[in-house]
């Protein structure tokens, strides 16, 4: 279990993050929505341990880092580094020994060629394989789905359902709601740095109204479209 | 965009890299012309072929702005007039220290064919993401040498080459100087820092993790130093004992690097240990102090990120 409580985080005098409390079970699917700008990002490296924070943030492991597959909304590439040394390099720093990479290419990706020239589409598929690969318990996945195809859009949402049978803890951010109604128990709704709603599943379709409204409203019509 | 506008981009962005990187404008503009000048002296002195060394050394700078992204990029905001008056002029600007120094060696005709030879670079854009992939024995343990030896592959058979020499010769200096080549070479892959997210990922500790990095890099650069060693070692036998002290020598600075490189995580190095380490070059005993002194460093800007 990974416990929030009370976290903040300051970047200068601005405030990103406002005394949030969350608790991730073991073994659930958690969704996280909101603007752009909203602290989704902050949060899940407050969490990851890639930013300073106030507040508290506790978890069943020593150091909660160390069993975290951590997939970023941009993957950073090396320029001369090919897709299966990227993998390598990443199992490497999980002492994982690896054998066979190409038979687990689940995305079928060019492994060969410099993972800088891959789309932006590949690149996230390749990030999220080098993670999986690294046998963690909890994943923080944000917006895995940007991007990529719907094929792999599928083997994605599978792979997250697989995730739960095997009690792994899975954060995820996206934008498309779809997506997180489809494998979330929960989604949290963020504005402003602070959670506003904690939705359970059998509510995520007032929740996609309710979003809607309150973020669409009768914004278009200032536009004045002919 | 006028290209005042752009010049005056690129000079701010200059500007802004100065100052990221800890030195002071002023200072700046002082001590670039001058390391400047005292580096091409130095070339000038030592070699006989300074010229076309220099004039390749310049080339290769000016050809960084052949880049096709970079020149798609700009064909998109400029017509094409003003695109191709626009990279004549970028192209010779970039030259002109080279330029300037030829002249003042009296080297008129040089520096008249190395600038022609910039303008003619104008007519061809090169790609830096070629699709071929270049081989590399390192690929088990990416990513410094993994990285490092694709862009740096041609300076391996030079150096075994000029050991070759060096024994052809009889000319024990050049056979170290070889050496060195290589161990500057490996040097030069710690000069960038990494994006945090590729030390985060580390289940080490602080001590761990840097005891890590340098084993890596003893390692590949005595496999790649090996040839030159074994050859001096059979072939200068009565040398050995100064053979020796350069491969230490190498082996400390190579440390010395990665120490620096982690003192100062996630950002980049400053200037102030880039003089330090420059310095040490004039007198390397001092790396006894600053390995320590970068260690203990790193090893508190690691424990931040590796959560130690």
């Amino acid at each position: 279990m990974i416990k929030i409580e009370k976290l903040s985080k300051f970047y200068g005098k601005n405030q990103v993050l406002n005394s949030i409390d969350l608790e991730f079970e073991k073994g659930k699917i958690y969704g996280i929505v909101g603007e752009n700008g909203a602290g989704k990002t902050t949060l899940f490296r407050c969490i990851s341990g890639l930013e300073n924070y106030k507040g508290n943030i506790s978890s069943d492991y020593t150091k909660l880092k160390d069993h975290l597959g951590l997939l970023l909304t941009e993957p950073f590439f090396f320029s001369k580094i090919t897709g299966k040394e990227y993998i390598q390099l990443l199992a490497n720093t999980r002492q994982i020994e690896l054998s066979n990479i190409e038979n687990k290419n689940i995305f079928d990706l060019p492994l060969n060629q410099y993972a800088s020239t891959y789309s932006t589409g590949m690149k996230k598929k390749l990030a999220l394989t080098a993670i999986l690969l690294q046998q963690n318990d909890v994943f923080i996945l944000d917006e895995p789905f940007n991007g990529v195809d719907i094929q792999s859009n599928l083997i994605i949402t599978e792979i997250i359902k697989r995730f739960k049978e095997l009690e792994k803890t899975v954060i995820i951010s996206s934008h498309i709601f779809s997506t997180l109604a489809d494998t979330c128990d929960e989604i949290y709704l963020m504005k402003n740095g602070e959670i506003i709603k904690k939705v359970k599943q059998v509510d995520f379709n007032n929740l996609e109204k309710e979003m809607k409204e309150f973020t669409v409203g009768n914004r278009i019509n200032k536009l004045e479209l002919k | 965009m006028r290209m005042k506008e752009y010049f005056l981009l690129q000079f701010k962005m200059l500007n802004r890299k100065m100052i990221d990187f800890g030195l002071p404008l002023l200072i700046g503009y002082a001590l670039l012309p001058f390391v400047f000048v005292l580096l091409s002296n130095y070339l000038f002195e030592k070699t006989e072929f300074a010229n076309y060394a220099y004039g390749l050394f310049a080339l290769s700078f000016v050809l960084k702005l052949s880049e096709t992204r970079r020149n798609d990029f700009l064909k998109s905001i400029f017509n094409k007039h003003n695109y191709k008056k626009l990279r004549i002029l970028e192209n010779i600007i970039y030259c002109l220290p080279f330029t300037l120094f030829l002249v003042y060696k009296k080297q008129f005709v040089f520096s008249i064919i190395l600038n022609l030879f910039v303008i003619i670079t104008t007519l061809f854009n090169f790609s830096t993401n070629l699709n071929v992939t270049i081989p590399t024995p390192f690929s088990k343990k990416p990513f410094e040498f993994t990285v490092g030896f694709r862009k740096t592959f041609y300076v391996f058979p030079i150096a075994y080459f000029l050991t070759y020499i060096s024994v052809s010769v009889g000319n024990f200096n050049l056979g170290i100087f070889s050496m060195l080549l290589i161990g500057i070479t490996c040097f030069s892959y710690y000069s960038k820092t990494e994006n945090e997210y590729f030390v985060w990922n580390y289940n080490l500790s602080s001590k761990e993790f840097l005891l890590e990095k340098m084993k890596t890099c003893l390692t590949y650069f005595s496999i790649l130093s090996l040839p030159i060693i074994i050859t001096l070692g059979i072939s200068f036998f009565n040398q050995i004992d100064i053979l020796i002290v350069f491969v230490f020598l190498c082996y400390a600075y190579l440390t010395t690097i990665i120490f620096a490189k982690y003192s100062s995580f996630p950002n980049e190095m400053n200037m102030s240990k880039v003089i330090l380490i420059g310095l040490s070059f004039m007198f390397p005993p001092i790396l006894l102090i600053f390995i320590p002194l970068f260690y203990s460093q790193s090893i508190k800007k690691l424990n931040t990120i590796l959560n130690d």
